[in-house]
Formats: C-alpha cells, sequence, structure tokens
C-alpha cells in the first residue's frame, strides 16, 4: 500500500451532540457518537466500516463529508483540512467527495423527473446549462452507465423498484465524477438478489473510475466482499483496523471476534459444526460510555487494567492496528483457538 | 413424526384501488410436531402474507382468503384454521399457536408493564388467577433470560432495549405452552451480536418445549443454523421445499440456486464477483399465466411461458417446482 497515495487522512476526528436538559436547556452531557476517530483512505480503494446500531458509523461518515461538523479533529482530503474551510470553499469542493444513502426513496424528490434528479448537481454545480441537449446526453450516459434504460429518464421516483432507485441516486452521484463516495449502509434496504446487483455495479464502476469507497454497513459478509481494509467500530471507537482477510482469519480484539462468531453463515455444515461465542447483553449507551475500554461491560477477556485505563490503538504488525491491552502477536487477546478453520468440499 | 398444521391451496388476495394483489397463490405444505420450518423469500414474496392468513390477521376488507384450508392437530382435535370465527381464533392464537414478529416495539403496549402484558395472556388462555399468572409470569422471564425478572416485571417496554423487548415477546409466545411458534422476521430489527442472542434462546426453548416452529426469514444464513426444512417462496407460491441441507447443498430450482450465489462467501480468500439474479421481483397485480421466475431465469425455455409449474418430487422429501432439470442440462421429462 506504500505507493498508493492517501486521499482521505482523518485524525483524531469526534463528534459529539450535546444533550440539553433543566429549565434553560443548557448543555450538561454529550452523546459521544465519534470519539477520536483516525485512519487514512486511499485512492482507488474501499474502505469497509462495520459496528452495531449506535457505534457511529453513519456520523463518521457524515463527519468526514462535513454533513455534522466535527467537534474536533482533522480531516485532510489530499492534504487540505476540510474543517478549516469556509463554506464557499467546501462548496467547491463536494463535487469530489460525495455520498450514497440507506433509504433510496428518501434521497429523491418524488415530484422530479429522472432526468431532473440526475442532471440537477451539473447545472447547481454550473457545469451545463438547464434544458441543454448536452445535459440530456449526459444523463442519458449516466442512466446507462448504471444499467437504467435511457428512456426511463421521463419517469418519477415511485415509478422504480429499490434496486432501481438505488442505481438513479448512484447515477446522480457520479455525475459530477467524484473521487471519494460515502456509502452509508447502500444495500441494507435491498433484497438479495438485488443486493448483488448493486455490489456488482459499484465494484464495476470503481474498476473504471477508480474512486475510493467508504463503504458503511452492519453485514459483514458483504464488507468483507466489496472492501480492501475493514474498521471496526464499538461506541465511537475504533476497536480494530486491518486488510479484509486477516479481520477474518486472525482477529485480534475480543469484539471482531465476537461480530465474526456472530455471523450466520449460509451453510448448514458449517453452521452446525461451528464453535460459537457468543456475546452477553446490549451495546451501552453512546450517552454514558463505559470507564477505561469502553467493551470491557461485555468482554471476556476483562482485567482490571482494561476497567480503568483506555487502551491505545497501536499497531501490532505492520497494517493492523488494534485497542485491546492484551493484544499481541501470541494471541494474547483470543477468546478461542478456532478449530482450525476447515471448510468441506 | 405426526404432522401438527397442514396447509393446502391457500390463496390470499387484497382488492385495492390498484387493483387485485395476488398476494398468495396456492401455498401448501405441512408442519411436523416438534419441527422447525423456515420460509424464505423476498418482499412481496407472499411469507408473512401466508403466515398472517393463518393467524386469521389479514385485514378484511381489502384482504380475502379466496380459497385453501389449514388444519390444525389442535388439543380440541383437527380444525381448520381458515373456518373458524374470530372468537375461536383468538382461543387459539396466543395459545396454542404462539407468534413473535419483527419489531417487538410495535407487538408490545407501551403502557403497561411487560408482566401486565405476560400475566393477560396467562389469564385469558390458561385461566390463572392473578397472583398464579403473576408467578408463572417471573417464571417465564428467566426462563427467557431476563436478569432480575421480580424487579423487570414492573418494568415498562420502553425501559428495555430491543433484543430484551424481543425476548419478552418470546416470553409471551411460549407463555401457553404452544404446539406452533411462528415468527415473523424475529431478528431483522436486531444488532447481528443480538441476533446470534435470540437465535440461541430460540433453539433452547425449541428443545426444552419441543414446539413446532414456523420461521420466517429473508436471511440464508440464519436458516442454515436453526431450520430442520426449507420452503422457498417466489410470487406467492412455493418454489422448492426440502431438507436443510439439501436446499444448501443440492438446490433444485434456478431461483433457489441464484438466492445462494448472490450471497458473499465469509470464508473466501479472493473476493468472487457475486453473481447476481438479473431483473426485478414480479409485478403481483397481474396474475400468472406462467413461471413467476421465468423473466429472470437463465434456464427458462418454451414451456415455462405457457404453463405454471407445479411442485413435484424431485428427490427424497425434496419438491420442486421447475420443468427445468439442473442436473440433466435441459427439459424435465414427466
Amino acid at each position: 500500500m506504500t505507493d498508493v497515495k492517501k486521499l482521505v487522512e482523518v485524525i483524531n476526528l469526534k463528534k459529539y451532540f450535546p444533550i440539553a436538559g433543566g429549565l434553560f436547556q443548557r448543555t450538561k452531557r454529550a452523546v459521544k457518537a465519534v470519539d477520536g476517530i483516525s485512519f487514512d483512505i486511499y485512492e482507488g480503494e474501499t474502505l469497509g466500516m462495520v459496528g452495531e446500531s449506535g457505534c457511529g458509523k453513519s456520523t463518521a461518515g457524515r463527519a468526514i463529508l462535513q454533513l455534522h461538523k466535527p467537534t474536533s479533529g482533522q480531516v485532510l482530503y489530499k492534504g487540505r483540512d476540510l474543517t478549516q474551510l469556509s463554506s464557499a470553499e467546501l462548496r467547491a469542493q463536494r463535487p469530489d467527495m460525495q455520498m450514497i444513502f440507506q433509504d433510496p426513496y428518501a434521497t429523491l424528490n418524488p415530484r422530479h423527473s429522472v432526468r431532473k434528479i440526475v442532471g440537477e448537481p451539473l447545472v447547481i454545480n454550473g457545469k451545463m446549462k438547464k434544458g441543454s441537449l448536452e445535459l440530456k446526453d449526459r444523463v442519458a450516459e449516466l442512466l446507462e452507465l448504471v444499467g437504467m434504460n435511457p428512456a426511463y429518464m421521463k419517469r418519477f421516483p415511485h415509478e422504480f423498484s429499490g434496486g432501481q432507485r438505488q442505481r438513479i441516486g448512484i447515477a446522480r452521484v457520479l455525475s459530477l465524477n467524484p473521487k471519494f463516495i460515502v456509502c452509508d449502509e447502500p444495500i441494507s434496504a435491498l433484497d438479495v438478489s438485488i443486493q448483488a446487483q448493486v455490489v456488482n455495479l459499484m465494484q464495476d464502476l470503481q474498476e473504471q473510475f477508480g474512486m475510493a469507497y467508504l463503504f458503511i454497513a452492519h453485514d459483514l459478509s458483504m464488507v468483507k466482499h466489496i472492501s480492501h481494509r475493514i474498521v471496526v467500530m464499538y461506541l465511537g471507537k475504533i476497536m480494530e483496523m486491518t486488510d479484509r482477510n486477516t479481520l477474518f482469519d486472525d482477529p485480534l480484539h475480543p469484539y471482531t471476534q465476537s461480530l465474526n462468531s456472530a455471523v450466520p453463515i449460509p451453510n448448514p455444515e458449517i453452521e452446525i459444526t461451528r464453535t460459537r461465542f457468543i456475546l452477553e447483553g446490549d451495546p451501552p449507551s453512546p450517552a454514558n460510555p463505559p470507564s477505561g475500554c469502553v467493551f470491557h461491560t461485555r468482554c471476556p477477556l476483562v482485567t482490571e487494567e482494561c476497567i480503568t485505563v483506555e487502551p491505545q490503538f497501536r499497531e501490532i504488525t505492520p497494517g493492523h492496528f488494534v485497542a485491546c491491552h492484551l493484544a499481541n502477536t501470541t494471541g494474547g487477546s483470543k477468546i478461542f483457538i478456532p478449530d482450525s478453520k476447515k471448510e468441506p468440499s | 413424526m405426526s404432522i401438527i398444521l397442514q396447509v393446502k391451496d391457500l390463496v390470499t388476495k387484497f382488492y385495492t384501488l390498484d387493483g387485485v394483489v395476488n398476494a398468495v397463490n396456492g401455498v401448501s405444505f405441512e408442519l411436523n410436531e416438534g419441527e422447525t420450518l423456515a420460509i424464505v423469500g423476498e418482499s412481496g414474496s407472499g411469507k408473512s402474507v401466508t403466515m398472517m392468513s393463518l393467524l386469521g390477521l389479514i385485514p378484511m376488507p381489502p384482504g380475502k382468503i379466496e380459497s385453501g384450508s389449514a388444519s390444525f392437530n389442535s388439543e380440541e382435535g383437527l380444525c381448520d384454521l381458515l373456518q373458524l370465527s374470530p372468537e375461536e381464533m383468538r382461543d387459539i392464537r396466543g395459545g396454542q399457536i404462539g407468534f413473535v414478529f419483527q419489531d417487538p416495539i410495535s407487538t408490545l403496549n407501551p403502557i403497561l408493564t411487560i408482566g401486565e402484558q405476560i400475566s393477560e395472556t396467562l389469564i385469558r388462555h390458561k385461566g390463572l388467577s392473578k397472583e398464579q399468572a403473576r408467578e408463572q409470569t417471573i417464571k417465564l422471564l428467566s426462563q427467557v433470560g431476563i436478569p432480575d425478572p421480580e424487579l423487570r416485571y414492573k418494568a415498562y417496554p420502553f425501559q428495555f432495549s430491543g433484543g430484551m423487548r424481543q425476548r419478552v415477546v418470546i416470553a409471551i409466545a411460549i407463555a401457553c405452552t404452544p404446539k406452533i411458534i411462528i415468527a415473523d422476521e424475529p431478528t431483522t430489527a436486531l444488532d447481528v451480536t443480538v441476533q446470534a442472542q435470540i437465535i440461541e434462546l430460540f433453539k433452547e426453548l425449541r428443545d426444552a418445549l419441543g414446539v413446532a416452529v414456523i420461521w420466517i426469514t429473508h436471511d440464508l444464513g440464519v436458516v442454515a443454523g436453526i431450520a430442520e426444512r426449507v420452503l422457498v417462496m417466489y410470487g406467492g407460491r412455493p418454489v422448492e421445499i426440502a431438507q436443510v441441507m439439501d436446499i444448501y447443498k443440492d438446490p433444485k430450482h434456478p431461483y433457489t440456486l441464484g438466492l445462494l450465489r448472490a450471497l458473499p462467501s465469509l470464508e473466501a480468500k479472493e473476493s468472487k464477483r457475486l453473481k447476481s439474479i438479473k431483473g426485478t421481483p414480479p409485478d403481483l397485480l397481474i396474475p400468472f399465466k406462467h413461471c413467476p421466475f421465468a423473466s429472470r431465469c437463465d434456464y427458462a425455455f418454451d414451456r415455462c411461458w405457457e404453463e405454471i409449474p407445479p411442485l413435484i418430487s424431485v428427490g427424497e422429501q425434496h419438491q420442486a417446482a421447475c420443468f427445468f432439470d439442473l442436473e440433466e442440462g435441459g427439459p424435465r421429462h414427466d
């Protein structure tokens, strides 16, 4: 990865949401939705981000794009700190950085035709004139790119299925040739047979145009499929970050290990024989996170140190980062040694 | 093993302003005592409407059960669930047939304590006194893994997390020792670690109580771990029924095969391109005159466009509704 250029650098990013209370609505506490995360995204790479609901993964995606103003920290895009830009400067930067949302229906204006929806970014950014033939041709080209019939451009969002709406959303995002796209649960609302279509489309587009994705999702198997590297989040912090295969073959953080173990595998032979470790309880509230390591309340390997001292996010082996006191190269943080991952047939 | 529920040719339609929605078009299956049957399908496949028809929960109008029978081997003997009066249905639903839905917060009453809600079931169906019901409820709460059951008896649903709420709903479902539990996407709204907890709890309870379970889901991963038999639905029809191993190892319907191929594998070292199923699910407003999957199927030939394939036996306890023989690579000979 050394010869590849860094596109986005996230440095100690924090986003707190204040909770107001009392007679004068004074800020009493804060929900620490994102609490000091750091990572890089390289050009043309897909970085997967997984975690359970409330872990701050969506907030992180929005804070990176400055859709939520970060509480502190830096986001460098091609070396330029986005958090310090004025709104005009930021707007000039926006075409490069786009977002695909979970619910395609909520992101498409129901009273606009597909032609208007897909073409609007080009008009707003002054690239093409409204109603011009050039614009119409570009919209047709974009629709074809996402596998839709250009003749559909006169239709309205309600006339399409969920998968087609997501394609329309992707066509709109592509209109400005972005270099970096944050995809926030882009396939969670879709049926299994349609999910594969959209994921394939996203991979094809990446091959063709070389943009980087931050792919946020809770479905571990799909994240593994599409990502080059993966970040695991829990209660606003990064627990582990490494490449896709290491995360599944040699996970070091106990949380990653239990996530892996909880994912149902569509193969009855494996499901019946696999040794599972099932976490107890639910994730704590991010408004009142535990002391020390945020995972200590559910961790089976918890020690005195975990309760009081917050673990550092450190590099155990090259490219493999873990926030756990016990993590080392000799299996100190392993919940159990897997029975030699067997895969029949 | 004796059959506890036999559904035959169930047809349910909805008469809407846009036209007639053919939601369920002839579903037949049987459920054995103590067995777990998974019903798998995508949105609009008719899996939930099938179950709501059996439980008498279809709003009528616009819904209408056009035909079919569902013979349930109840404590009072055989009865057809589709012919029961609303009063008779209420005696069975929640008593001999328990159910768990996807979203526990909309299943529970927000202004009653969870203890009251579980007791209510016991008082209504088993005729227990308030005091007996309370005792029984506390036992149930600890059985479904809720800590401090005596304290939690007085708690309200909003004080519980999603996983804990689903445990309460499960406690209600098993309160009257039902013969069947119908679970409609019970873990879909939950996080993956909590989902694993609820699945484990279901397995424990199923084995302890010997209850038959109908598990409705779109998630083939969950099915692999819990089901003994699987029914795959498409366009309001069953397209394949088989033992769980056969569904995954030897699928006989192109749709089942397509679904399995569309899933990414956690085991794979190299990420291969997913094989997606082309096209989109069928429009249920148009009644089928041919195989509902034909337009998306890679193997469709003339006959698939001329008639609807019936479910035929393709192996031991294995049925599929397809004219094409995937093994032979050609049309099936009758």
